[in-house]
């Protein structure tokens, strides 16, 4: 490790002007290190033994069969057997492309949204702030709390959504939660309700970072909003905008909660997502192995597709 | 910036520091360890009925009749996370000598990998508990030809009804009836916001009994038609409106709140096990007005079947147990003496050896005429002694099951025909019946 001499002094430096000769900088830094590790050691005992034991367990894991039960002694190595299977899978796959259009819609809807909200937000309208706050509170609500209030409020017989569709003269509206092809939608649907708020407020500071005097510039050209915002406010969003789709799309591909809560992954296997099917596999059918396999290709796909995301704006922002 | 003391010598402020930091550390890392050596006569308990349900008062027992012994109970709640924590208590070493399995999946899992001690022998050695060896009729688990675990308590299905809605369409209580029948009488009971059932029986259970789901060389035995017929069944009595609707089920997860909807009314009949009968006699938090009886569970066509419940709650002694003798004494005591303390909890015991009375008061609460036909749940009970078993296949048991539970869904939403559930179940078993094998 290299540690840095406390006064700013480079290790090796000559004397002073004064005389006085600066200590050998390993004598001043060590004791000093020393401090510094003993403040950090709760915080890297506890990324040490929540992050990178289980960490490098589930990648040791992924070339074995283990089902928990049978012990550490049952731990059996298989090689890539489990990465095979998974690609062989069809459970997998069908919770791959789940996945997929949860994310797919869910991600690019919630920024959208998110966008414009933060627009709207950004002007200069009466009780603002009451409104940012309003809109913020779903992201911070328990999740128990919304999958509960959501199965109330879209109960096929007596929810009030579908209510409300039967006043609009819907006589056949979705049983969300009860059908195979209505409760990702519903998912989806409470994803982008729960996110917009964040994304809005992103892109709010975002906004009001905005360069003023281009904007200046353009009015005094006599440019439109749609042209200022194409050529001033879109651009100097995309960091942001990128940001947002990475961090909003790792987030669906690990969406756990909503679905373990409301749907438990049905009806059939309508809402198994990736997260919900390495549940089933790990801690219903204990394969721990396969679970692992599975966590380990789930964690590569997010990983590609966030590089693919990154590369694809670079050029594309404002400041680049 | 850290202030120093003289050259080498750390100030308070970073002593202080230090201290807590390794006080953390320390914590932290005594996060893994275990609570210390438990005394050797100690037994460690670990159970899914809460302690005031009967396992304190057995304990009590216990140890009164071993003195010099003790008995440390600890509860796990009986879902997937509670199983979760038994199951990694036991491989990582946490001192326990003796526990209950409830769920046959997970019965499955810990036999199958070694958790369970072999208690043949000391079965052999007990001529009180000799039915526990009976092959023919068991209510053991057998792995081969040895024990793994002894089911403490029977679990009989049967129908309840409405009286209320019963008397209303002038039905005379069943005490013999088939599953077409059963289909007969739930369409005349329905009324107006009540709908005649809430669930129809297992029929194929009831037509083929123990490891139904296996052929006998141990195959995906879905293809026979009594699983079709039992699909077929729920889909055409919730499509008739005599079942209750299974999106309502789905939307509302009311499988685990079945009794709410029965006492306010839903349904008028209800397949249900002895545990839900303690929600019909508390009237404070589940209040109603009717009365309730007990019919038989409904029989197969030719009058014979078996009954959907089986011999549960499973002990098992841990083979990591350095108390074996004492945690066999215990598994003894529990099934025998032990047994008219779990009744309490409503418990039947398998051996059958609490006497019925008894045995009626502390399933029917303390005032049971005002709340069931007493003598129609001594008659369905005990005098007509349902037909019960033990499985003991159980390979891929937890795939099949949700395999079962996902097609039965798509079915009986209307989404999928039977006959295509059934065959989606008959290759997901074959395919994770075939996978277990490779692995075995």
């Amino acid at each position: 490790m290299t540690v840095t001499a406390p006064t700013g002094i480079p290790t090796g430096a000559p004397a002073s002007r004064t005389g006085r000769a600066t200590p050998p900088a390993a004598s001043v830094a060590q004791p000093r290190a020393w401090v510094g590790w003993l403040f950090i050691a709760p915080n890297l005992v506890g990324v040490a033994l929540f992050t990178l034991v289980p960490l490098v367990s589930v990648v040791l894991l992924s070339f074995t069969e283990w089902n928990l039960v049978s012990g550490f002694g049952g731990i059996e190595f298989v090689g890539l057997e489990n990465f095979v299977n998974v690609f062989r899978d069809p459970g997998f796959w069908n919770s791959v492309v789940l996945t997929l259009v949860y994310a797919g819609v869910s991600v690019p809807l919630t920024t959208i949204l998110g966008l414009a909200l933060g627009l709207a937000l950004n002007r200069d309208i009466p009780g603002r702030a009451a409104l940012r706050a309003i809109f913020f509170v779903p992201y911070i609500v328990s999740v128990v709390a919304i999958g509960m209030t959501w199965l109330m409020l879209m109960n096929p017989s007596s929810g009030l959504v579908n209510q409300v569709l039967g006043a609009l003269g819907l006589q056949d509206a979705p049983a969300w939660f009860a059908s195979s092809y209505w409760a990702l939608p519903a998912l989806i649907v409470i994803a982008v309700w729960g996110g917009v708020g964040y994304a809005a407020l992103i892109y709010l500071s975002a906004l009001q970072d905005a360069p003023t005097q281009l904007y200046e510039a353009a009015d005094l050209d006599g440019a439109g909003v749609w042209t200022k915002f194409r050529v001033i406010t879109w651009p100097s969003l995309v960091p942001t905008t990128v940001f947002l789709l990475v961090t909003l799309f790792i987030g669906a591909s690990q969406g756990f909660g909503l679905i373990a809560l409301i749907t438990a992954g049905g009806p059939g296997d309508a809402t198994t997502t990736l997260p919900y099917y390495m549940y089933q596999t790990g801690f219903q059918f204990y394969r721990f192995g396969y679970a692992s396999a599975i966590g380990m290709v789930t964690f590569l796909g997010v990983l590609a597709l966030t590089l693919l995301t990154w590369r694809a704006q670079r050029g594309r922002a404002l400041h680049d | 910036m850290i202030g120093r003391g003289r050259a080498g010598t750390p100030t308070r402020r970073q002593f202080l520091a230090g201290c807590a930091g390794l006080a953390s550390a320390a914590a932290l890392g005594g996060c893994s360890a275990g609570s210390g050596a438990t005394p050797p006569n100690t037994l460690n308990v670990w159970g899914g009925v809460p302690p005031g349900s009967g396992p304190a008062a057995l304990i009590d027992a216990f140890t009164a009749a071993h003195p010099g012994t003790e008995v440390a109970y600890t509860r796990f709640v009986n879902d997937d996370r509670g199983n979760l924590k038994l199951d990694t208590a036991l491989q990582g070493g946490v001192d326990i000598d003796v526990y209950f399995t409830y769920q046959t999946k997970a019965l499955a899992l810990r036999a199958e990998s070694g958790m369970t001690l072999d208690i043949t022998d000391r079965l052999a050695d007990e001529p009180e508990l000799a039915p526990f060896l009976d092959r023919d009729n068991p209510t053991a688990y057998w792995d081969g030809d040895r024990v793994r675990a002894l089911a403490t308590a029977a679990e009989p299905w049967f129908v309840l009804f409405n009286e209320a809605a019963r008397e209303r369409a002038g039905i005379p209580l069943p005490t013999r009836w088939t599953v077409q029948e059963f289909e007969e009488i739930t369409r005349e009971i329905r009324a107006d916001g009540m709908f005649g059932t809430y669930e129809v029986p297992d029929s194929a259970r009831i037509a083929l009994g123990p490891d139904y789901w296996y052929t006998p060389d141990g195959g995906s035995n879905f293809s026979d038609p009594h699983f079709l017929e039992w699909l077929e069944l729920g889909q055409r009595m919730i499509r008739d409106r005599v079942a209750y609707p299974w999106t309502e089920v789905l939307a509302r997860n009311l499988d685990a709140y079945q009794h709410t909807a029965f006492v306010s009314g839903e349904f008028a009949t209800w397949v249900n096990a002895p545990y839900s009968l303690r929600y019909l006699y508390n009237e404070k938090d589940y209040p109603h007005d009717f009365r309730v009886a007990a019919a038989p569970l409904p029989t197969a066509a030719d009058g014979t079947g078996w009954n959907q419940g089986q011999f549960n709650n499973f002990i098992m002694i841990n083979p990591q147990s350095p108390r074996q003798d004492l945690a066999w004494e215990f598994v003894r005591f529990w099934v025998t003496e032990g047994s008219k303390h779990m009744a309490v909890g409503g418990k039947i015991p398998t051996l059958g050896n609490v006497p019925q009375e008894e045995m009626l008061t502390s399933l029917l609460g303390p005032d049971p005429d005002r709340w069931f036909d007493v003598g129609s749940f001594r008659r369905v009970l005990f005098e007509e002694r349902p037909h019960l078993y033990v499985d003991s296949d159980l390979t891929a048991l937890p795939e099949i099951t949700l395999a079962v539970e996902q097609q039965q869904d798509l079915c009986w939403i209307g989404e999928r025909s039977p006959a295509d559930s059934i065959a989606s179940i008959d290759a997901q078993a074959a395919a994770a019946i075939d996978r277990y094998r490779k692995a075995a």
